[in-house]
């Protein structure tokens, strides 16, 4: 304990009196606590209370009546329903692998970007502005905008299809095509955020290295390979953090682009939460999904967190 | 030997470059391309790749006959607010992590990294049970006390980054000629890391901009909603009217592209220190 104390205090090395320097320090632990309080106590009242509350509500017997709202005694049946429920064992199995495969494409397509914008010369400037535009969309109007797109009777994809093809191509008729068009609009908006992130990452690497790694007849596949990807790997790794979460939350895509369908073949976590929560009005069961979607992203951070603690040690020695 | 190869490099990563625009690019310009068409053209089979007939006519349904006016200023003002809240909190927050000696910052950073990417479904039926417990429903402080506490750790992270960065000197200069604490971190740190709220202001903003969920959840009443809560309700199950949706999403990515073609440097640097090295 007095280790990592020591870590995280590095300014107070430079105090000169010994005796001095406890007091000093403990002035100023209470004025950053004194900082810090304020905004933690809003996070905490609006994020980590409902969340204690959305999984005490997933264990509790809810009943809602017009005039209020009760919890009352503790009971494992919306857990066993959920477990039992064909919907939800389809809108994980769904979630999971639409997160895997929208980040896996997000990932080599970013990429392949951030390497191409790299050896860009000159525009590189513009290039950025323009892929942050899908990034900054309201993901709502995006989902418009692919649905007017893909409308089987009008859209201008379907269109080109029925030109290639002679037949036009209904995209959201049957769950096949209308899972992966629905990755490709997504992939469409969120493949922008990753090529930068890697692009920033690239830029930072120390340029030696992969000169070094030319003279010593690399070429440029294999220093890519062999360099510049390992080096690459942490920001690489906070990357994929961060689409991991936020594609297994993902509600507005499917809510406007296919209201979950055909049938539920579109129908993520968070999606059926929501309609069982405030369409069918089942609070129980719907906090069930909510709880279970949020142990699950628990979950996963978990398993980064070993990565990424490294770094926030390593951040903290430096400061 | 070595010319030919680069000159052939060039025009490979040019035609790439041509291709990545064209794909970004191409639906932005579908939606503002429909905006601009009549209605019988919007629904036109084949589609046209111009407007026969130039119109404004979609933009006058969305702003003079609809309410998309109201959805814009509504989300304008829930965002600059709670962008306001989230900066003047994290600033404090992100500098006593930064720079004071407390205990467990680790647990606090990482908690807040988990938060900020915790899914908000987890949030909605608690968050709507105590807005509607309070009567802030339909309200606009219910739908800013939120947007700010959601946005709050990731601002926490872009700012510490940042004051992370800056000298220490300065401060303790401040320290030594007995200036007040607040004054020091408005006076002395703020200042340097300009950038850094520039950054944090963009990231919050954006996020309070596009949020679908919760506000889907708290404000449905008509003169409540927001952007994306206007943009997912309009029009029927049967007949969705693209060609006003189109003209009120075209208006509402105009201020968000001034915004990143104006200050892409500090979006840019915002992705790489809050992201990257976070």
């Amino acid at each position: 304990m007095s280790g990592a104390t020591a870590r995280t205090e590095p300014r107070r090395a430079t105090a000169q009196e010994s005796d001095g320097r406890s007091s000093l320090d403990r002035k100023f632990a209470r004025l950053g606590w004194g900082f810090a309080t304020p905004a933690l106590l809003v996070v905490l009242a609006i994020t980590l209370f409902p969340i204690a509350f959305s999984v005490a509500m997933s264990l509790s017997h809810v009943t809602v009546s017009a005039d209020g709202f009760q919890l009352s005694g503790t009971t494992g049946e919306h857990y066993e329903l959920l477990l039992r429920s064909d919907r939800w064992r389809h809108a994980l199995v769904f979630t999971v692998l639409y997160t895997i495969g929208t980040v896996v494409a997000e990932l080599v397509l970013g990429t392949l970007i951030a390497l191409v914008l790299e050896q860009l010369s000159g525009g590189r400037g513009w290039m950025m502005a323009l892929l942050l535009l899908p990034w900054a969309m309201i993901t709502v109007v995006s989902a418009q905008l692919w649905a007017y797109m893909y409308n089987g009777v009008y859209g201008v994809l379907t269109a080109l299809t029925e030109a290639l093809t002679g037949t036009p191509f209904q995209f959201l008729g049957t769950p096949t095509p209308a899972v992966l068009s629905m990755a490709a609009a997504d992939v469409w908006k969120t493949t922008p955020f990753v090529a930068i992130i890697v692009l920033a990452g690239l830029m930072m690497l120390p340029s030696d290295v992969v000169e070094a790694a030319r003279v010593d007849g690399a070429n440029a596949w294999t220093a890519f390979w062999k360099v510049r990807l390992p080096l690459l790997r942490p920001a690489l790794v906070i990357a994929v953090l961060f689409r991991i979460l936020q594609a297994f939350g993902i509600f507005d895509l499917p809510f406007v682009l296919t209201g979950g369908g055909p049938g539920d073949a579109t129908e993520s976590l968070a999606l059926l939460g929501w309609q069982v929560m405030f369409t069918n009005l089942d609070f129980g069961p719907g906090a069930a999904v909510a709880a279970s979607t949020a142990a699950l992203v628990l979950v996963g951070c978990l398993i980064f967190l070993r990565a990424f603690k490294a770094r926030v040690g390593d951040e903290e020695t430096q400061a | 030997m070595i010319r030919p190869r680069i000159r052939f490099h060039f025009r490979w990563v040019h035609l790439a470059a041509l291709l990545v625009a064209l794909f970004v690019a191409a639906p932005l310009y579908w939606m503002a391309v429909s905006s601009l068409k009549p209605m019988e053209e919007v629904g036109a089979t084949p589609p046209t790749a111009w407007p026969e007939s130039l119109t404004f006519e979609n933009y006058r349904q969305a702003f003079a006959n609809n309410n998309f006016g109201r959805y814009l200023l509504n989300s304008a003002l829930v965002s600059l607010l709670a962008t306001a809240l989230v900066l003047s909190l994290s600033a404090f927050a992100g500098y006593a992590l930064a720079r004071l000696p407390l205990r467990g910052k680790s647990p606090i950073m990482i908690a807040l990294l988990m938060i900020s990417l915790f899914p908000t479904i987890a949030l909605a039926a608690p968050l709507f049970l105590l807005m509607r417990e309070i009567g802030w429903l339909n309200s606009y402080q219910g739908l800013i006390l939120v947007y700010t506490a959601l946005n709050i750790p990731f601002a926490i992270w872009i700012l510490r980054n940042f004051f992370l960065q800056i000298p220490k000197e300065m401060e303790e200069v401040a320290w030594v000629d007995g200036a007040s604490p607040v004054r020091t971190v408005l006076g002395v740190i703020l200042p340097q890391a300009l950038p850094g709220m520039f950054t944090a202001a963009i990231f919050t903003f954006t996020a309070c901009w596009t949020e679908f969920l919760i506000g889907l959840t708290l404000n449905t009443a008509d003169s409540y909603r927001t952007m994306p809560v206007g943009v997912a309700l309009f029009g029927s199950t049967f007949t969705v009217p693209y060609g006003t949706i189109f003209a009120a999403a075209t208006v509402s990515v105009l201020p968000i592209a001034l915004l990143v073609l104006v200050f892409r440097r500090a979006v840019v640097s915002g992705l790489t220190s809050g992201a990257v090295k976070g």
